[in-house]
């Protein structure tokens, strides 16, 4: 049977179109609303993620180990004060002479890093004439390409950023740990404040401002280069490094392809 | 009473099923934020919460706009790859409000920190032995800004 077009059919129409809309809008401003109470947006401004690759090289041979870095580090993120809350660290490595008689090339190998270097490093603990060589390694986020602390994230809270930085995402992370486990190189911590896990961002504040990262910008030496593959500069100190110097990664075993590329490194470094 | 012709246990089962996927879907309609999955499983939202945090460290080009003849001479002396913040400390809250927030002032225990005698630096890094070379007098002798110069 078809409907004939009368006043209470239209109006009964137009009713109806005004409620669903009135129902659509007022389901989004639920949503925004819902989305307000757990989570708030701040999207970046004027700062494309995807136009960026930001990348960090380390050369040991420059290291003074004056743990300027380490301080920076702290100071500019708000790191927690205490012996394992780094999100970057020295280690000084020194290996020994071998004891005489046997042929072997190296001694033994002791690493330390007195809170994490952040007032320096005392005197080595052997005498200098046992030692054969020394040096000191900046320890940070390796910028793995595949990276083991975001694939077994269970909420989605650390990821890779499409610029290169692995970042955690504070209001998502459950404090679980499990990131904690995986890194293979030890760069997290669980924040005793936040209870969230925390980690090296590159400085995110900072390098989408147009600053270098904290520890890039006080390191005296320039044992820290950073620089973005995407957009090289004229005279890119990261272009130099690369020209400059025979590089290689933390753990290559482990298949994490880091982008974290040192320089002057030993075999003993792990 | 059987309407699709399915037994009432049956009718309940499929109704409760349907009842708890229509739970579910409302409630990630409304919980998964709107960036969500933007770039990859996780919220890039993030990405601006964490650029909007405020630097502590200002940066070399910030000292340059006020203090740019010391800034010259620096960047022309041996010392030219240190950041000013390196040894006078971290210069946001000094940029932003020069005249209630001073800079650290030098003092011994900044020269030692890097020119401290140790074996583990690298052998073209200038160091000094403090205990035998002078004690703590180290600008009497030698000028922060170009080490090469007598005061």
């Amino acid at each position: 049977m078809k409907d004939h077009f009368t006043r209470r059919n239209a109006l009964g129409k137009i009713g109806a179109a005004v409620a669903g809309l009135v129902t659509a809008v007022a389901v989004r401003a639920g949503k925004a609303a819902v989305q307000k109470l757990f989570v708030s947006s701040g999207a970046p401004k004027g700062y494309d993620p995807t136009k960026h690759k930001w990348v960090m090289g380390i050369d040991i041979n420059k290291c003074i180990g004056c743990g300027l870095c380490v301080e920076a580090c702290k100071k500019e993120n708000h790191v927690p004060e205490g012996p394992s809350y780094f999100r970057t660290w020295i280690e000084r490595y020194i290996i020994t002479k071998p004891k005489p008689g046997l042929a072997v090339a190296r001694g033994e190998v002791l690493v330390d890093s007195p809170e994490g270097g952040l007032h320096g490093f005392p005197e080595p603990p052997v005498p200098a004439d046992q030692i054969q060589h020394s040096f000191f390694v900046p320890k940070l986020c390796n910028l793995c390409q595949h990276s083991p602390c975001a694939q077994v994230c269970p909420v989605g809270a650390t990821f890779d950023a499409p610029d290169g930085a692995v970042l955690v995402d504070p209001k998502y992370c459950i404090g679980c740990g499990f990131c904690i486990q995986a890194c293979p190189y030890g760069c997290r911590f669980l924040n005793p404040l936040t209870k969230t896990a925390e980690k090296c961002t590159l400085c995110y504040h900072r390098i989408t401002r147009g600053l270098k990262p904290a520890c890039v910008e006080v390191c005296p030496t320039e044992a820290r280069i950073f620089g973005d593959l995407k957009n090289p500069v004229e005279n890119d100190p990261l272009q130099r490094f690369y020209e400059n110097n025979r590089v290689q990664v933390l753990k290559p075993h482990l298949g994490t392809e880091p982008r974290l590329l040192y320089a002057g490194m030993d075999k003993e470094v792990s | 009473m059987r309407p699709i012709g399915l037994p009432p246990q049956i009718l309940r089962l499929v109704l409760l099923t349907i009842g708890i996927v229509v739970i579910y879907l409302v409630a990630r309609y409304f919980l998964t934020p709107s960036s969500f999955g933007e770039f990859g499983w996780y919220r890039a939202n993030a990405l601006g919460d964490l650029a909007s945090l405020q630097p502590t460290y200002a940066g070399k080009k910030a000292c340059d706009e006020c203090h740019s003849e010391e800034y010259q001479k620096v960047s022309k002396a041996e010392h030219r790859t240190l950041s000013c913040e390196a040894c006078h400390g971290p210069g946001q809250a000094h940029a932003d409000n020069p005249d209630i927030n001073k800079m650290t002032v030098l003092t011994y225990s900044h020269c030692v920190r890097c020119h401290e005698a140790n074996p583990s630096r690298p052998k073209w890094h200038k160091q000094i032995n403090t205990k035998t070379h002078y004690g703590q007098k180290c600008t009497e002798c030698h000028v922060a800004h170009q080490p090469s110069e007598a005061p």
